[in-house]
């Protein structure tokens, strides 16, 4: 790959100050360093670092969501990959744009954005609302406050907030009913445009009518739901595997997850709701796959900007998702209410931080 | 386990001609020459004080010519001969010095006069603590747990009874402290022939530490044991500490012969060298590194210092030399590889399937520098407690109140927040810095109230 290396070392001077593409300079290093990894040494000690970057920790996570994509392909068909590109470029446009006016390198954050948005849509969302979407997303929930890092919001959650919230009709006409053939639909296109794509309800929806569908069929994920959303076996073979590298906190999961079922459990068995099923794990079975809690739990709140950065916050902040999910989903008008629930999390979590920081200053004072 | 571990045998470099005698080390800035240019020192004599650390000297460690002029910022020794060290102290003004200070004060003048007290540390500021003072307990650690540097298992070999004499001779400037001995396993055979040896001594009170880095820094020590700052200093001393004081004491011999490592990811047998300070190093280079292109660190590779060419020989306080190879080739796709030859903490790389292996360090920084995404790496990693990466957050707001709060003072300097650091933000560093500038108002603000002290009182007087 020498020649590659050659190519980029001689346009360099292009890019550098008083080049004639010195604007686009964020553009080139982020390519550059795509390819060929940084020639910075350190300065002083520690005189050798981690082989970690940011480029490795994201690439992690897009990495754990491939399972969840190729089921989403599987289901819902090849119109996916024009989703996530469409995602992709909006996206990174406005990320392009705010590189160049900050005159900082663009952030590796956005590649899991780009590709965490086109899950959690329904398949078949008109291509522009995916890119207003994303855009918006960006500029709103992470531009904004300054950059990756600096963001208050998970800006693919900001991204579905404001779909869902401007164009409702649109968001719950775009449900697809997944392939039950064997090949599924790798080989074909299902769009807006097709006769065959019938919209089909999602299993909450349904459930609010009463009709239960079995619990096997969404931990497979041959159920309608957003693209990448539905296969609940999947999703947690990726989770998992974030949890295990440390890239994901298994605190925020155990904790969501875990006053999940709680919360379910106790409703059920208190008779506040009731299902048309036996017993009580069935039920809370069936919730914990159904619509978007594990997608949320595994790969949307774990995201460590926007979570609280201290232990302790963390459970609080999961307890906070993982109920407020439980309550939106039961007792309130929406059928699904795990995007919510995450942003009401991503507001909690500074105040978590600041009250646990607070406490352990205290502790620290009186140290030596 | 890392490759470039020093072996444990100790090898005797050859005598060399000339001597390199750095004027200021990691501690000590010896500004204060007392030789004349053309003077004839024999081994033990002063050659510079060090007005800043209780007059701290510097001793020759061989009989030689000085030049003082032939290399700026060192005191160079020509000719230099194995002669028998001279004992420094005359006779008639020890017995000065016993009348006027009794027998703690000459054992403690020994140690400092003989080269002994260089090895002493203030447990938590890691300064050089005062040798009329006395400890609240003495804390000795026979680890050295920073990759690379000598180790206190291969100062321990063979010398048990120097190290329990030592020990021996530390208690005696004591009144009724404790001295903490810290071991990694207080149940080894070692240990058994230590206790053997120190039965009996109801001072001697072993502690067991974990053989991670950086648990046997001496801030970590003293805060496992409880020890407050308020309640006095803390002296802590290492396996060589303890063996120049039995060599100053016992021998009444000037302690000038370091045991420094020479390791790293640079040499190609990494061992442990018996040489004195002002060794010129490219006698060591040229021996050990084959790496064509190099850094040359003086201590461990999280801690040391890089050692610039300007540098010609061993300062006193040299721990080992680590070599590191310089970063050459970029890596092509390299955030994609699967990884199978290289770790990291978060266990994202394919090795993480594989036992220990020996990674190839280079300086490179592996990355670019990115804003913080709480990650909290080095807040797991921190042996100290605190949060660097919430003091990094601070100190970006230029809070620095803030940052004081958040007890910044209590780092230990490890470096291993900078080194987890996925987005490369050069914690250590910055922490430093921020303690440093604590530090400084925090005089700027005593002077003041000095000030203000010396002004009430002289208007006080006035009215009167």
């Amino acid at each position: 790959m020498k020649w590659l290396l050659k190519v980029i070392d001689a346009v360099r001077p292009n890019f550098e100050e008083g080049g004639k593409l010195r604007l686009f300079n964020p553009v080139f290093g982020a390519l550059e360093h795509f390819f060929f990894a940084p020639s910075t040494t350190t300065i002083g000690a520690p005189h050798v670092r981690d082989a970690m970057d940011l480029k490795r920790f994201m690439s992690m996570v897009i990495l754990a969501v491939v399972p969840s994509v190729l089921a989403a392909f599987y289901f819902f068909g090849l119109r996916l990959v024009a989703v996530i590109i469409v995602s992709y470029a909006a996206g990174l446009t406005v990320e392009a744009l705010f590189a160049m006016i900050r005159k900082e390198g663009i952030n590796e954050g956005f590649f899991v954005t780009g590709i965490l948005f086109p899950l959690i849509l329904p398949p078949n969302l008109p291509l522009w609302m995916v890119a207003l979407g994303v855009a918006f997303g960006v500029f709103m929930g992470k531009e904004l406050f300054g950059g990756t890092g600096r963001n208050l919001f998970n800006p693919a959650l900001v991204s579905r907030c404001f779909l869902a919230l401007a164009y409702p009709k649109a968001m719950s006409a775009s449900w697809v009913a997944p392939s039950h053939e064997l090949a599924g639909r790798l080989l074909s296109w299902v769009g807006p445009s097709n006769v065959d794509a019938l919209t089909s309800a999602t299993p909450l929806s349904l459930a609010k009518q009463g009709q239960m569908t079995a619990v096997s069929h969404m931990f497979l994920g041959s159920v309608s739901g957003s693209a990448g959303e539905t296969s609940a076996v999947l999703i947690m073979l990726g989770g998992l595997f974030l949890l295990f590298t440390r890239v994901a906190s298994w605190r925020t999961v155990v904790s969501i997850l875990g006053s999940f079922v709680v919360l379910t459990a106790a409703l059920v068995v208190g008779h506040k709701v009731t299902y048309p099923m036996p017993g009580v794990f069935a039920p809370v079975m069936w919730h914990l796959f159904a619509g978007g809690l594990l997608f949320g739990a595994f790969f949307m709140a774990t995201d460590p900007v926007t979570s609280p950065s201290t232990n302790a916050g963390k459970w609080f902040y999961g307890i906070i998702i993982g109920s407020t999910t439980v309550l939106i989903r039961n007792f309130t008008g929406y059928v699904e209410g795990v995007t919510f629930a995450i942003l009401l999390g991503n507001i909690v979590a500074p105040i978590l931080d600041e009250i646990i920081i607070g406490l352990r200053i205290r502790r620290l004072k009186r140290e030596g | 386990m890392l490759r470039g571990r020093p072996e444990s045998t100790v090898k005797v470099m050859p005598e060399p001609k000339v001597l390199y005698l750095p004027l200021r080390s990691e501690r000590f800035r010896f500004s204060e020459t007392v030789v004349r240019e053309g003077q004839q020192v024999s081994g033990g004599d002063v050659l510079a004080r060090d007005p800043g650390n209780y007059g701290l000297p510097l001793l020759a460690p061989r009989a030689g010519t000085v030049r003082l002029k032939a290399a700026s910022n060192h005191i160079v020794l020509e000719n230099v001969a194995r002669l028998d060290e001279r004992v420094s102290l005359a006779q008639k003004e020890m017995s000065h010095i016993e009348q006027q200070m009794g027998v703690g004060g000459i054992k403690r003048y020994k140690l400092l006069s003989l080269g002994a007290w260089q090895f002493f540390y203030d447990a938590f500021t890691g300064a050089l603590p005062d040798p009329h003072g006395t400890p609240q307990a003495i804390i000795v650690s026979t680890l050295s747990l920073e990759p690379f540097v000598t180790r206190g298992d291969v100062l321990l070999h063979k010398r048990l009874l120097n190290f329990t004499r030592g020990l021996e001779h530390l208690q005696s400037l004591l009144e009724y402290q404790p001295i903490y001995l810290a071991m990694p396993d207080i149940k080894s055979e070692f240990a058994n022939l230590i206790r053997n040896q120190i039965r009996g001594y109801a001072w001697a009170k072993m502690l067991e530490i974990p053989l991670t880095y950086p648990y046997d820094h001496f801030a970590i020590l003293a805060r496992r044991l409880d020890l407050r700052r308020a309640d006095g200093p803390v002296w802590a001393v290492r396996t060589e500490g303890v063996l120049a004081v039995d060599r100053a004491l016992t021998l009444t011999r000037p302690c000038t012969v370091r045991i420094v490592s020479v390791g790293g990811i640079g040499v190609h047998s990494p061992a442990h060298l018996k040489v004195m300070p002002g060794y010129p190093i490219d006698k060591i280079t040229d021996e050990y590194v084959f790496e064509p292109a190099a850094r040359i660190i003086n201590g461990g590779i999280l801690t040391g210092e890089t050692l610039t060419p300007e540098t010609l020989g061993i300062d006193v306080e040299c721990r080992g030399i680590t070599v590191l190879p310089e970063l050459k080739e970029r890596e092509f796709l390299g955030f994609i590889r699967p990884g199978w030859d290289r770790s990291s903490y978060a266990e994202c790389f394919l090795s993480a399937l594989r036992k220990r292996f020996n990674e190839r360090f280079t300086t490179g920084l592996r990355g670019e520098l990115r804003p913080c995404v709480s990650c909290s790496f080095c807040e797991e990693v921190c042996p100290a407690g605190i949060m660097p990466s919430l003091i990094h957050k601070h100190l970006y707001a230029n809070q620095l109140e803030e940052a004081e709060q958040a007890r910044v003072d209590l780092c230990v300097e490890c470096g291993l927040c900078s080194f987890v650091c996925p987005s490369k933000i050069d914690l250590r560093k910055q922490l430093i810095e921020a303690k440093d500038l604590i530090e400084k108002e925090k005089e700027e603000l005593r002077q003041e109230q000095l000030r203000q002290e010396e002004a009430r009182k002289q208007s006080e007087e006035k009215t009167k």
